[in-house]
């Protein structure tokens, strides 16, 4: 009867909410940015508006391109010519494709220079590096992360760490995986990445761009001044939340009940807009470009513009095992992490994050 | 009773010997007031026990053979073994280089014990001949281990007790491992064994005699 129960209950998810200006020297919007490493899908949404500009355009098209290499095992990650060459210039970030955080052995490689490994109990066991059992475990512990700082380790490559870490990797358990790569540079080496993992058949891939334009649609009104909205004045952050899902999956906003499929209403008071921009990019996408793109949407409001507000939204990858910063992830029923950010034409802005079950409360 | 130790003498006997003869019961009298008047601290009652000479029985002894104290051997306590260091080895021999011999010494016996190990040999028979076999001088190392930082070490095996396996590593350091919720490898001639050491938490000398069962997770 309790297992019944449990898995008749909705997973545990956690969102904030927030809201700040733009010019305000504490906010905290690039930091929270900068930090949210492994993004999966960045989507915004401009009501009132035909087309795209053509900055906003450009930018789209050349968010930059991600590589993905095949076998690539864990002491190449380690070498002083791979730290040397790559993290300590730019911000270096990688992660293991196609393995499921809570079942397979995750790695990461975040732009702060720190490995980390989300191990299962065997592996962790065989591999003999100091890790911590991970949050999510419950009483017989599962799984072990362990955290390699890389730029501490090639500050002296004589360490008895790094001896211990390259002979764990090398001779001890050598673990191979599929890894997604993107690099953000500031010189003009990108060639380098393709020549160095020649051996691994690596591949650059461009972030799948979709750009629509939805008609006639029902916008709710916010002011935004009030995240909890006014009775019949505004809508709260929640609504405008449930909202912008619904428009992203395409469903009937009206709440017709002959619809099979979707039984949502668009949150009172609200406004038809005849037209909205929808745009959404597909890839491995690094927290450099967002902060650029989220730089030019707030220009957007330099003109004067029909619209009150635009939503930017990042969606996180379901098998990363960090969310933001170095706090862990899990999938358990649905690994979502992510954030939007609700830009108003005052330079005001909301920021939601929200993370799912098995994740700790976004920073 | 009396009748057979005194008599009464007859009449001639008493005129021949120029004895009064008195009757019974006067002698009686007599004899009592005389007792009385001689020893007067004693009663009635004890002059008339004295008289008939009761024996008066004690107590009974036996010839007992003095205990036997059974000399049991105790043993030293573990403090006590501890203390007298028998097993200890000192810095000055703790040099990899001098336990070399007694690996190959090891190597032989091993060979010897499964009539030489050729490459078709099946891994059963060694399994089951490892398993009573004696361990010091071989080769051993950690594959897994609960706790990290044990995974790897390697060296020859010098001291086997209970719990904990004694090792000394090649850069001549003395590592005491315990056997629990460790697997370790030994491998001889091509032929790779792990050892579970949660099963394995015997001393060396009761190995040989014990039969294993399949008992429990081999998970660690």
């Amino acid at each position: 009867m309790a297992t019944l129960r449990r898995l008749r209950e909705a997973p545990r998810h956690l969102m904030v909410c927030e809201k700040s200006n733009f010019g305000h020297e504490k906010s905290r919007h690039k930091h929270l940015v900068e930090t949210h490493y492994h993004n999966y899908r960045v989507s915004f949404l401009v009501p009132e508006c035909g087309m795209l500009s053509k900055e906003l355009k450009n930018l789209v098209m050349e968010i930059g391109p991600y590589y993905s290499v095949k076998n690539l095992p864990l002491h190449e990650l380690v070498t002083h010519e791979f730290i040397h060459t790559f993290v300590k210039k730019g911000s270096f970030s990688a992660l293991t494709y196609n393995t499921s955080i809570d079942e397979d052995n995750t790695a990461a490689l975040l732009p702060n220079g720190k490995l980390i490994l989300s191990l299962n109990k065997d592996t962790y066991e065989e591999t003999g590096l100091q890790g911590h059992p991970s949050r999510y475990s419950g009483r017989k512990t599962m799984k072990f992360i362990v955290s390699i700082d890389l730029v501490d380790l090639s500050a002296n490559l004589d360490s008895k760490k790094y001896e211990r870490v390259s002979w764990s990797f090398k001779e001890k358990n050598p673990l191979k995986f599929d890894f997604l790569l993107a690099w953000h540079h500031t010189g003009a080496e990108e060639s380098t990445m393709m020549s160095y993992f020649s051996k691994y058949q690596i591949q650059e891939h461009q972030p799948k761009v979709s750009l629509s334009t939805v008609r006639e649609l029902q916008c709710p009104v916010l002011q935004s001044s009030s995240l909890a909205g006014e009775p019949e004045e505004a809508c709260s952050a929640l609504e405008l939340f449930d909202w912008l899902g619904a428009v992203f999956c395409h469903a009937d906003l009206d709440n017709q009940p002959y619809n099979f499929i979707s039984t949502y209403r668009c949150p009172q008071p609200s406004t038809v807009v005849a037209q909205a921009c929808l745009c959404t990019v597909t890839g491995f996408i690094l927290p450099e470009k967002i902060n650029v793109l989220l730089e030019q949407l707030c220009h957007y409001f330099d003109e004067p513009k029909l619209a009150p507000w635009l939503t930017l939204s990042v969606q996180g990858f379901a098998d990363s095992p960090v969310s933001w910063r170095e706090n862990e992830h899990g999938f358990q029923k649905g690994g979502e992490h992510l954030y939007n950010f609700v830009i108003f034409s005052n330079q005001d802005y909301w920021l939601q994050m929200a993370v799912g079950a098995n994740d700790d409360c976004p920073p | 009773m009396k009748a057979v130790i005194y008599h009464a003498f007859s009449h001639k006997e008493a005129k021949e010997h120029d004895v009064q003869e008195l009757g019974t019961q006067r002698a009686e009298a007599f004899v009592r007031a005389f007792l009385k008047r001689s020893i007067p601290h004693l009663s009635q009652q004890d002059c008339e026990s004295h008289l008939q000479r009761k024996a008066v029985v004690l107590e009974y002894f036996t010839r007992q053979k003095p205990k036997q104290q059974k000399k049991k051997s105790r043993g030293l306590s573990a403090k006590q073994r501890r203390d007298m260091r028998l097993f200890d080895i000192n810095p000055e021999q703790q040099r990899y280089s001098l336990f070399l011999p007694l690996h190959e010494l090891w190597k032989q016996y091993i060979r010897d014990l499964c009539h030489g190990l050729k490459p078709d040999t099946q891994p059963q028979m060694i399994q089951a001949k490892l398993l009573k076999a004696d361990l010091h001088g071989a080769i051993i190392s950690v594959t897994k281990s609960k706790c990290p930082s044990y995974v790897g070490v390697t060296g020859i095996l010098l001291q086997e007790t209970k719990h904990v396996f004694k090792i000394i590593t090649q850069e001549d350091r003395l590592k005491v491992i315990p056997k629990l919720n460790c697997v370790f490898t030994i491998e001889i001639d091509g032929f790779i064994s792990y050892i579970y050491g949660s099963k394995f938490q015997l001393r060396s000398s009761e190995r040989s005699a014990k039969k294993f069962k399949v008992k429990g997770t081999i998970d660690l």
